[in-house]
């Protein structure tokens, strides 16, 4: 199975965003691209070809679960696989995120030092579903 | 980059946290406060704004060491999310409730300090934690009770009206009902929902102690009040938050499933899990995960669930672990067989996530009881001495792996057996539980205090310089020395010596506790109420 690499990480709060940089990128050794909303992760996940996109639930504009939708009707980004991230933590929504086509749900907050092999973990087991 | 790096790193980033997050939730106080003024009808557009802010607080600041903020900022978005949903428009007393939540978690921000899983600094110049704060209502009679309490460390103080209260801002409050009316005292506990409840009441009856727990309380006492009874549900109750997340290792061979139930209990109840799939793996499990609860599978290919359930009892260290099974067999008879051979319970497949949650927790919560009450000591609540060497022993493997410095400190009350002698034994209890009340509170969190014998102590401090050690116990010190101790109608004073000792002097954890002992000793000979560094000591050759 191919490595996971490259992350794109979709998420509004700068903050986050810069912690889950120093998570994957430095103690995951993963490539980091984040954006600050869906409209703009539609543009780089095209150019760019993640391996894979974490993409935060709720953010202002076009919220996470349009964004894969909208994703998944673009060629070029149709086969890279979506985790969701987000604070709502009912086990009815976890799977919900998982039958719309999310791989699997992170929940925040995070440990900055075990997200990259969160990520991995949910990677490895991509294609047993 | 080390690992090291990166805990600077995030940690310079809490910093700039911080200081967005007390911006974010006064804008949010703002916000709440604008709309509960408001003549007219909230529109949705208003209270949309307000749940996004909320969000964002829940989604990051356990992130950054505020779990229980981020807890508390979930529970109002969904409080919101409800208004909105529900299309009911919000009064302006719910709003204004809202407000005030928001303002008690800013103020509670300067009083917390965030919580990391790894300290990095040393004691700030001066810094303690904050000591517990406890409000007193009630007649004069409890004047002695706020004196007692404050005797054992905690902020005490007599607050009679709402306004009081609300700027007091009490962890627990202590209410005498007896010489109170419940409109009165339900006044003020309203201002302060999140302090803990203690009752006292002129009446035991069965009757009263069911309005007690219908009224909210914590903890109920008759008169005339068992003080160190009280102090000691007092303390029992400021400690619980604290208590880290429980543990649950899954033996499971359907990983999906089991991935299934660690997703559920975390995102249900917080609840941390380790999925095992293979029965061998098991004790490599019990022992690197040490959890408070194991679920099984009874049908695993290779070794039954009761088998496995048997093996893991072989250990006495693994016998105060509830083992329950998890299986689709609903046959009474065939449940009973297996819990004949070993396991504590079983739980039927299918299974609701509320009915797991409710179980696991539950039993989860017993057993983390157990095992606290098994590893501390009775009078002062503290870490009993085989535990304490333990703990001395992973601080020093921790260090010798990352570099870091941990502090060990020998702690013996000075002149303990005059006390006793002069006072009585009952008085030399007081006094042991009064430094312990006073390290809890004024060592970290992260810092482990353990009773090592009658009089003595050990605190294990760990991420801690020689300097910053030798500061924190030395004005630990003087606070001591400076209580009043009441016997009766004498009040008298006590001191203790000390020995500090670093893990950078003594890479053995054995020779680590001597070099400190030996330095309190010294301390004891320089003539007592004094802390020595274990370097003056003869080093180690």
């Amino acid at each position: 199975m191919q490595a996971l690499h490259r992350v794109l990480h979709v998420e509004d709060d700068p903050s986050i965003q810069e912690v889950a940089r120093i998570a994957l990128e430095v103690v995951g050794g993963m490539q980091v691209a984040s954006c600050d909303d869906g409209q703009s992760a539609l543009e780089k996940a095209a150019e760019w070809q993640p391996d894979l996109i974490l993409l935060d639930v709720m953010m202002p504009g076009i919220d996470g679960p349009t964004t894969l939708a909208r994703l998944r009707e673009q060629e070029a980004t149709r086969e890279i696989p979506v985790i969701f991230m987000t604070a709502k933590v009912q086990p009815n929504e976890i799977e919900h995120y998982r039958s719309i086509g999310g791989l699997d749900v992170v929940i925040k907050p995070f440990d900055p030092m075990t997200l990259a092999s969160q990520l991995r973990e949910i990677w490895e087991r991509k294609d047993e579903r | 980059m080390s690992d090291e790096d990166v805990r600077t790193r995030l940690a310079a980033l809490r910093v700039q946290y911080a200081e967005r997050l007390g911006n974010d939730l006064q804008t949010l106080i703002a916000q709440a406060r604008e709309l509960a003024a408001r003549q007219r009808s909230v529109e949705p557009a208003a209270l949309e704004t307000l749940r996004q802010g909320l969000h964002r607080i829940a989604g990051s600041a356990g992130t950054f060491g505020y779990p229980a903020l981020g807890q508390e900022a979930r529970e109002m978005e969904l409080w919101v999310q409800t208004v909105l949903e529900t299309a009911v428009a919000p009064t302006a007393p719910m709003l204004s409730a809202l407000g005030d939540r928001l303002c008690d978690s800013y103020r509670r921000l300067d009083t917390q300090a965030p919580t990391l899983a790894e300290p990095n600094a040393g004691y700030p110049p001066g810094g303690e934690e904050r000591p517990i704060r406890v409000g007193v209502m009630g007649a004069d009679a409890c004047g002695a009770l706020e004196q007692a309490l404050s005797g054992f460390g905690y902020a005490c103080r007599r607050s009679a009206t709402p306004d009081e209260w609300r700027e007091w801002q009490p962890d627990v409050a202590v209410i005498d009902t007896a010489s109170l009316s419940a409109a009165s005292w339900q006044a003020c506990t309203a201002v302060v929902p999140g302090a803990r409840r203690i009752l006292l009441s002129a009446d035991g009856s069965f009757d009263a102690r069911l309005q007690a727990v219908r009224d909210g309380a914590d903890g109920f006492f008759t008169h005339p009040v068992d003080v160190p009874a009280l102090e000691r549900r007092l303390r029992h109750l400021v400690s619980q938050p604290q208590q880290d997340p429980y543990r649950v290792l899954i033996v499971d061979d359907d990983t999906e499933l089991a991935e299934h139930f660690r997703l559920t209990l975390k995102a249900a109840a917080g609840i941390e899990s380790r999925v095992i799939e293979h029965p061998s793996d098991v004790l490599r499990g019990l022992r690197e995960f040490v959890p408070d609860l194991v679920l099984i599978d009874i049908n695993m290919p290779g070794c039954s669930g009761p088998e496995l359930a048997r093996l893991i009892r072989f250990d006495d260290d693994w016998l105060r672990i509830p083992l329950i099974y998890l299986s689709a067999e609903s046959d009474a008879q065939r449940q009973a067989q297996a819990l004949a051979q070993a396991g504590d319970d079983f739980l039927v497949k299918p299974i609701s996530d509320v009915a797991l949650t409710a179980a696991v927790t539950a039993r989860a919560q017993r057993s983390r009881q157990l095992s606290q009450a098994l590893a501390r000591d009775g009078l002062t609540g503290l870490i009993k001495h085989p535990a304490i060497k333990e703990l001395i022993e992973i601080e020093q493997s921790r260090t010798q792996r990352s570099g870091a410095e941990a502090c060990v400190v020998m702690i013996d009350i000075d002149c303990f057996k005059s006390i006793n002698d002069t006072y009585g034994h009952g008085t030399g209890d007081y006094v042991i539980r009064l430094l312990a009340n006073l390290l809890r509170q004024r060592l970290r969190r992260v810092d482990h205090i353990g009773r090592y014998g009658g009089e003595e102590f050990v605190a294990v401090l760990p991420a801690c310089s020689l300097d910053n050690a030798r500061e924190a116990i030395e004005r630990i010190r003087e606070s001591f020395a400076q209580l009043e101790c009441v016997a009766g109608e004498a009040v008298f004073h006590v001191t203790f010596s000390a020995g500090v000792a670093s893990t950078l002097d003594w890479t053995d954890a054995g020779a680590l506790l001597e070099a400190a002992d030996r330095a309190m000793y010294e301390a004891k000979q320089g003539g007592r109420n004094q802390v020595r560094v274990a370097r003056d000591a003869t080093p180690q050759t």
